[in-house]
C-alpha cells in the first residue's frame, strides 16, 4: 500500500509570535518555520507503519512556498520516499486556505492512487481543523479524525479517536483520510546519515496551475490580534498569607 | 544576632524594609550550609542600600549581600546567623536600554531571564545562560562572574559588563554605571568588584552588553567516538564557521543513566546512550547557510570516525529538547546525591588526558561513578563523583574531602582551576589557600582590608576572616 502525508511548513511551535503593526496577520519574515508537529507525528506513523510491512511506499506533499522544499527534506530524512511540492505561492504570508489545499490534494490523489492518506489534525499556524474532513468530502473516502492508534487490516482500518472525555474507536472502510492528533506517537530525530540520504530521494515540483486549482483566497482576514496579556504572580510569605489571598482576593475557598 | 540589633534596624529603617529572614533566605542550593536565622533586609533603591550598609558599618554589623540564593558555594549563608541578610531583589527595574549601542542598563535585583526576555524585545540577545536564569539575579550574577553555556562565544558575566553602580563597605555609592567600551581611567574597580562575591561591595546597578540576535541556528547532538574526538570535533567545526560556535556541551554516558533513574519520562534522545556525546550549536546570520556547513563538517569527522552519530534538529522544539536534555542533567545529579562535585576548568587541550587519567587515582575509594559533563568548548568540566547504583551517598561522606582533595590536586597538576565558575563562597576558602598563588592571595587580603577595614562585606566568604 502506498502512504500520502501531506506535510505544512508552519511557524515553528516555540518561537514567540507577532503580530504585523498593521494587524494584518502574523510577521513571518526571519521567523524560523519548521513542519506541522501534527503532520510530523502522520509521517512518523507511516514510516512505523512501513517498517512493520504495511506500507510499501510514503509519498509526502506540501502546498506552498518554495521553500517547503525544506520541511519535504525533512520527512524525507525520517524515512519518507519521495517528495511532491506544489508551489503555490510566492511569499510566505500567503497562506493557502483548507478547501484549495484539499483540492490540491485531491489533484495529487488522482495521479497517486494512495491507499490511505495520513494528516495532522490541523495546522498550528490557523489551527483550521478543515483540510482532512475536506479531502475526505472530496474525494468520498472514509474519515477518522483524531487518531490516538491506527491499525489498518486489508480494506478496513481500526481507529482510536480521542475525544471530549475520552476515546472513540471506530472501523472505517479503506481508502480512508486519518487524521492523527498529539499522542500517537513520538517523531524521530533526523540523523545525519538519513539526511544525506534524503538530498538524493526524488522531489518532483509542480503548480497549482498544474493540477488546475485556483488557490485564490474566500476568506479575508479582519483583524489579528494578540492574546491579552497574563497578569503578574504575587509571592506569598507563608500558609496564612497564601489561605488569606485565595479566601479574600481570588475568592476559591 | 541578638534582637536588640533587630530592633535597632527596625526603628532605623521600618518594618517595610526589615523583618526576619524566611527559612528559604537561609538555605542554599546543595544542602552543605545552613544559616541561623537573621534578619532580612530589602531596601527599595541604591540610597536605601547604601543607608543600610552605612549603618552596618558604624555599628559593626556584618552584611550578607543576597542575590537570588543560586550560589553553589556557600558565599550567601552565615552558619554563625551573625548577620544581616541584604537582598537587592527590590532594585528590579530597567534603568535604560540603548539598542543602537547594543547595551541595557538594568538594577542588580533582575532576575537574569528578565533581562535576556528585555534584550529579546529589543531584537537584542543578552546571551548569559545558566540553569538558573529563572531565579538568579544579575547583581548575583556578577558578584560570582557567573559562566554558563555561552562563554565560549560570549565570554562570561565580567565580560558582558561595561559598567557598574556599587555600595562600598562604609556605604559610600561608586557611580560607575558607564557604558563605555573604552575607558582606561585607572584601576578597574568594576572589574575588583566582579568576582568578589559580596566581600568588597554590593553591584546595586549594571550596565550590560547587547548582540544582535542570531538569526540562524543549528544544533546537533553527536555522539563522540572519545573525549579527544570531541576537542578536535571543536576546532574543525570553529575552522569551517569561522568561530560560530555558541554551544559545546560534553556529557557522560553517566548522565543520561541518571536521567533515565532519576526521570525515566524524559524523552531520551538516542537508544543507547553513548559513552561520550557533545551538544553542538552553531549561530550566525541569515542565509550563512550553517545547516550545510555543519553537516559538510560532521560528514567528514563521521568518515574519520570521530562522530559515531549526529542528530540534527529539524525543529526549535527538537533543538530545545536536545538542551532540556542537557540542562536536566544537573537536577538528575542532585537527585542521586553525590558525594562530591567539582566544578573545574582544565586547558581544552588537556582535557582528554585529564578525562583519561583521573578515574584511576579514585578507583581507591571504591565503586563509585563518576558523571563528568559540562562546558567543555571554554573548557570548564563538572566532575561529579557519586555511589554506584543502588548505593548510599552517606556511606561515601568520610571519604569526601579525600576525593575532592584528590581531584583538585590532579587539576592543579594540569595548570586547571578548582573553582571554574562557581566562585569560593565559603566551601573553597581552603583550597583557595592551598592552590591560590601566595602573590594573589596576600594582594587579595591588602586589597579586603583597603576597602573593608571592619571586614562587615561577606565575612568569611573568599578569604578567612581572622
Amino acid at each position: 500500500m502506498k502512504v500520502l502525508v501531506p506535510v505544512k511548513r508552519v511557524i515553528d511551535y516555540n518561537v514567540k509570535v507577532r503580530v504585523k503593526a498593521d494587524g494584518s496577520g502574523v510577521d513571518l519574515a526571519n521567523v524560523k518555520m519548521s513542519m506541522n508537529p501534527f503532520d510530523e507525528i502522520a509521517v512518523e506513523e507511516a514510516i512505523r507503519m512501513k517498517e512493520a510491512g504495511k506500507v510499501d511506499e510514503i509519498v509526502v506533499v506540501s502546498i506552498g512556498i518554495e521553500k517547503s522544499q525544506e520541511t519535504l527534506r525533512t520527512a524525507l530524512a525520517m524515512g519518507a520516499d519521495r517528495a511532491i511540492l506544489v508551489n503555490a505561492a510566492d511569499d510566505v504570508h500567503t497562506d493557502i486556505e483548507p478547501l484549495a489545499v484539499a483540492k490540491l490534494l485531491k489533484a495529487v490523489i488522482a495521479e497517486e492512487n494512495p491507499g490511505l492518506v495520513l494528516c495532522g489534525k490541523q495546522a498550528i499556524d490557523n489551527d483550521m481543523n478543515a483540510t482532512g474532513q475536506m479531502l475526505s468530502a472530496l474525494l468520498g473516502w472514509s474519515q477518522a479524525t483524531f487518531a490516538s492508534e491506527i491499525n489498518v487490516d486489508g480494506d478496513s482500518a481500526t481507529v482510536t479517536r480521542e475525544v471530549d472525555g475520552g476515546l472513540q474507536t471506530i472501523k472505517v472502510k479503506m481508502p480512508a483520510i486519518v487524521t492523527v492528533d498529539l499522542r500517537l506517537n513520538e517523531p524521530r530525530y533526523a540523523s545525519l546519515p538519513n539526511i544525506m540520504k534524503a538530498k538524493k530521494k526524488p522531489l518532483d515540483t509542480k503548480t497549482a496551475a498544474d493540477l488546475g486549482v485556483d488557490v485564490a483566497p474566500r476568506l479575508s482576514v479582519v483583524k489579528t490580534t494578540e492574546p491579552a496579556e497574563r497578569a503578574a504572580g504575587v509571592k506569598v510569605a507563608d500558609v496564612a498569607e497564601l489561605v488569606a489571598k485565595l479566601k479574600d482576593e481570588a475568592g476559591v475557598i | 544576632m541578638a534582637e536588640d540589633i533587630f530592633g535597632q534596624l527596625l526603628d532605623e529603617f521600618g518594618a517595610g524594609v526589615v523583618e526576619h529572614a524566611a527559612q528559604s533566605y537561609l538555605e542554599e542550593p546543595r544542602g552543605t550550609y545552613q544559616s541561623a536565622p537573621m534578619p532580612l533586609i530589602r531596601p527599595h533603591d541604591t540610597q536605601g542600600v547604601s543607608d543600610v550598609v552605612a549603618f552596618c558599618h558604624r555599628h559593626n554589623i556584618a552584611i550578607i549581600p543576597y542575590g537570588g540564593g543560586t550560589g553553589l558555594v556557600g558565599g550567601q549563608t552565615k552558619p554563625d546567623g551573625n548577620a544581616v541578610i541584604l537582598s537587592i531583589e527590590r532594585l528590579n527595574k530597567i534603568r535604560d536600554i540603548f539598542p543602537t549601542e547594543n547595551v541595557i542598563v538594568v538594577e542588580a535585583g533582575m532576575f537574569l531571564a528578565d533581562v535576556q526576555a528585555a534584550a529579546d524585545s529589543n531584537n537584542r540577545l543578552f546571551p548569559l545562560s545558566l540553569a538558573s536564569e529563572g531565579s538568579c539575579r544579575i547583581g548575583g550574577n556578577l558578584a560570582t562572574n557567573a559562566g554558563g553555556t555561552q562563554v565560549l562565544r560570549y565570554g562570561n558575566a565580567r565580560d558582558l559588563c561595561l559598567g557598574i553602580e556599587a555600595v562600598l563597605p562604609d556605604g559610600t555609592i561608586h557611580h560607575g554605571l558607564r557604558r563605555l567600551r573604552k575607558d582606561n581611567t585607572g584601576y578597574d574597580l568594576r572589574n575588583l568588584l566582579i568576582g568578589s562575591e559580596g566581600s568588597l561591595g554590593i553591584i546595586t546597578a549594571a550596565a550590560l552588553k547587547l548582540f544582535p540576535k542570531p538569526q540562524e541556528t543549528t544544533t546537533a547532538l553527536l555522539a563522540v567516538s572519545n573525549v579527544d574526538a570531541a576537542v578536535q570535533l571543536l576546532g574543525m567545526v570553529q575552522d569551517q564557521t569561522g568561530g560560530l560556535v555558541s554551544g559545546f556541551e560534553l556529557m557522560h554516558r553517566n548522565g543520561f543513566e541518571f536521567l533515565t533513574e532519576t526521570m525515566p519520562t524524559l524523552r531520551q534522545a538516542f537508544d543507547t546512550p553513548p559513552e561520550w556525546s557533545v551538544l553542538l550549536e552553531v549561530s550566525g546570520g541569515a542565509d550563512f547557510n550553517l545547516d550545510e556547513r555543519v553537516m559538510n563538517v560532521l560528514e567528514t569527522a563521521m568518515e574519520t570516525e570521530l562522530v559515531l552519530d549526529a542528530l540534527l534538529a529539524q525543529s526549535q522544539s527538537q533543538r530545545d529538547e536536545f538542551w532540556n536534555l542537557r540542562e536536566t542533567i544537573p537536577e538528575a545529579n542532585r537527585l542521586i546525591g553525590a558525594i562530591s562535585s567539582h566544578d573545574i576548568s582544565v586547558p581544552i587541550s588537556r582535557i582528554p588526558e585529564f578525562i583519561a587519567n583521573t578515574p584511576a587515582l579514585l578507583a581507591q575509594f571504591g565503586d563509585i561513578r563518576i558523571n563528568c559533563f559540562g562546558h567543555l568548548g571554554d573548557g570548564n568540566l563538572h566532575y561529579n563523583v557519586y555511589p554506584p547504583k543502588g548505593g548510599q551517598k552517606k556511606d561515601f561522606t568520610h571519604l569526601r574531602d579525600d576525593i575532592q582533595r584528590t581531584v583538585h590536586d590532579q587539576v592543579q597538576k594540569f595548570d586547571g582551576s578548582m573553582s571554574a565558575e562557581h566562585g569560593i563562597g565559603r566551601l573553597k576558602v581552603a583550597d583557595l589557600e592551598t592552590y591560590g598563588d601566595p602573590a594573589k592571595l596576600a594582594a587579595m587580603r591588602a586589597i579586603k582590608f583597603a576597602l573593608d577595614p571592619k571586614g562587615i562585606m561577606n565575612p568569611g566568604a573568599v578569604l578567612r576572616n581572622d
